[in-house]
């Protein structure tokens, strides 16, 4: 095997970094080409290119780990610590778009009426869809959990069931979302309120839809058996950022839909 | 429950239809579905997992063993060579490392402090 004297994996030179930094590159010129000139060209090349990078790369992770056996304890260790260290810098881009909301909220300035929520601005009432919205992350984060349990007990069709419903509900959060933004009575161009609220929210939801792709990646190879009871690291990243979600969610919540309202 | 109601339907079609049955059900069924390290682990990490229930460390991952460093028990030093390089850190919290090249045969003494070390031959798994 190793013509090594270390656990650790150096792994092979691939172009998958390259075409993600590109992809990154085209969609944000393509987001800033769209909103200005109209056109989605550079757009759907960028995000085209994305959707090859996450396939390849990740089937690339695959086969280094379940079926070269490169994954080594020292090697997941660092993983682990990877994956931690990218959600506290997410917790951090979070925590300014909430030190915006309170920055404006709650020392309102006269021009908004001296007030929170601004003169005109009807907020959404916090008991209805969005109180919906806030139970259905916490019941995926107990699907999740209980995902994570089934698949360390070595119970397969138990996981099964638990993670699709993980994946049904981050869906179903995403359609109550994307229609509560279609009927909101205010717009992103509606001040500093509708600024901060649609941002916040904006993002929120942005993370909610990596989470969900993330964990439906993670259905995949569970139907194929490449999870072991000990070692399904994948897993537990996106059962981490899943958690992170619903967490982010209860903050914005609390926050901007029913301390704000 | 719904575990149970899903078994079953899963049965019934199962059963039915199939002119190869599916021999999906047959793989880790020990545990319940999902196969264990001990069955499914490959590479490197089936590597060291074997060594490691046999007490062995062919890859260096746990924290080199203490010694006197005296004559009679001198520092063992692991090499997958016939020499390798030393840092002696002679008191504690000294931050000048004396390096030195180790080779193999009677054991060396490291110039600063006089700590004996050791070469000792380490099998790498091929």
């Amino acid at each position: 095997m190793a013509h090594q004297a270390h656990a650790y994996h150096m792994v092979d030179p691939s172009p998958w970094p390259l075409t993600g930094a590109i992809s990154a590159l085209l969609m944000t010129s393509g987001l800033a080409t769209w909103f200005v000139y109209k056109t989605t060209t550079l757009l759907f090349l960028g995000t085209t290119l994305l959707l090859l990078t996450m396939f390849q790369w990740w089937r690339l992770i695959i086969r280094e780990s379940t079926f070269q056996g490169h994954h080594t304890t020292p090697v997941q260790k660092g993983l682990r610590y990877g994956m931690v260290l990218f959600i506290t810098s997410e917790v951090f881009f979070f925590i300014g778009f909430f030190w915006a909301f309170y920055h404006s909220s709650l020392a309102p300035a006269i021009e908004l009426g001296g007030l929170w929520p601004p003169t005109g601005i009807t907020p959404l009432d916090p008991f209805e869809v969005p109180l919906l919205n806030t139970a259905v992350p916490l019941a995926s984060g107990v699907t999740v959990t209980w995902a994570h349990h089934s698949i360390m007990e070595g119970a397969r069709k138990p996981a099964l069931q638990s993670l699709t419903l993980t994946v049904l509900l981050g869906l179903y959060f995403t359609a109550l979302q994307a229609m509560e933004y279609y009927e909101a009575p205010f717009t992103l161009a509606d001040g500093v309120y509708g600024c901060t609220f649609f941002v916040a929210t904006g993002f929120h939801g942005l993370h909610v839809i990596i989470g969900t792709t993330f964990s439906m990646v993670c259905l995949l190879p569970h139907t194929h058996y490449h999870f072991t009871s000990n070692h399904h690291f994948g897993f537990d990243a996106a059962a981490w950022y899943w958690h992170f979600v619903a967490v982010v969610w209860l903050f914005l919540y609390i926050s901007i839909y029913w301390w704000g309202s | 429950m719904a575990a149970r109601l899903l078994l079953r339907s899963a049965f019934r079609a199962a059963t039915t239809c199939r002119a190869a049955p599916v021999p999906a059900l047959t793989r880790g069924v020990t545990t319940g579905g999902i196969p264990t390290d001990e069955e499914q682990a490959t590479g490197l990490e089936k590597v060291i997992l074997k060594a490691t229930k046999e007490g062995k460390d062919p890859y260096s991952m746990l924290k080199p063993k203490e010694y006197a460093g005296t004559k009679a028990d001198p520092h063992l030093v692991p090499s997958v060579t016939n020499k390798r390089i030393v840092g002696c850190v002679c008191e504690e919290d000294n931050t000048a490392v004396i390096w030195f090249w180790l080779h193999e045969g009677e054991a060396q003494r490291c110039p600063s402090c006089g700590s004996h070390y050791k070469l000792v031959p380490h099998e790498l798994p091929h």
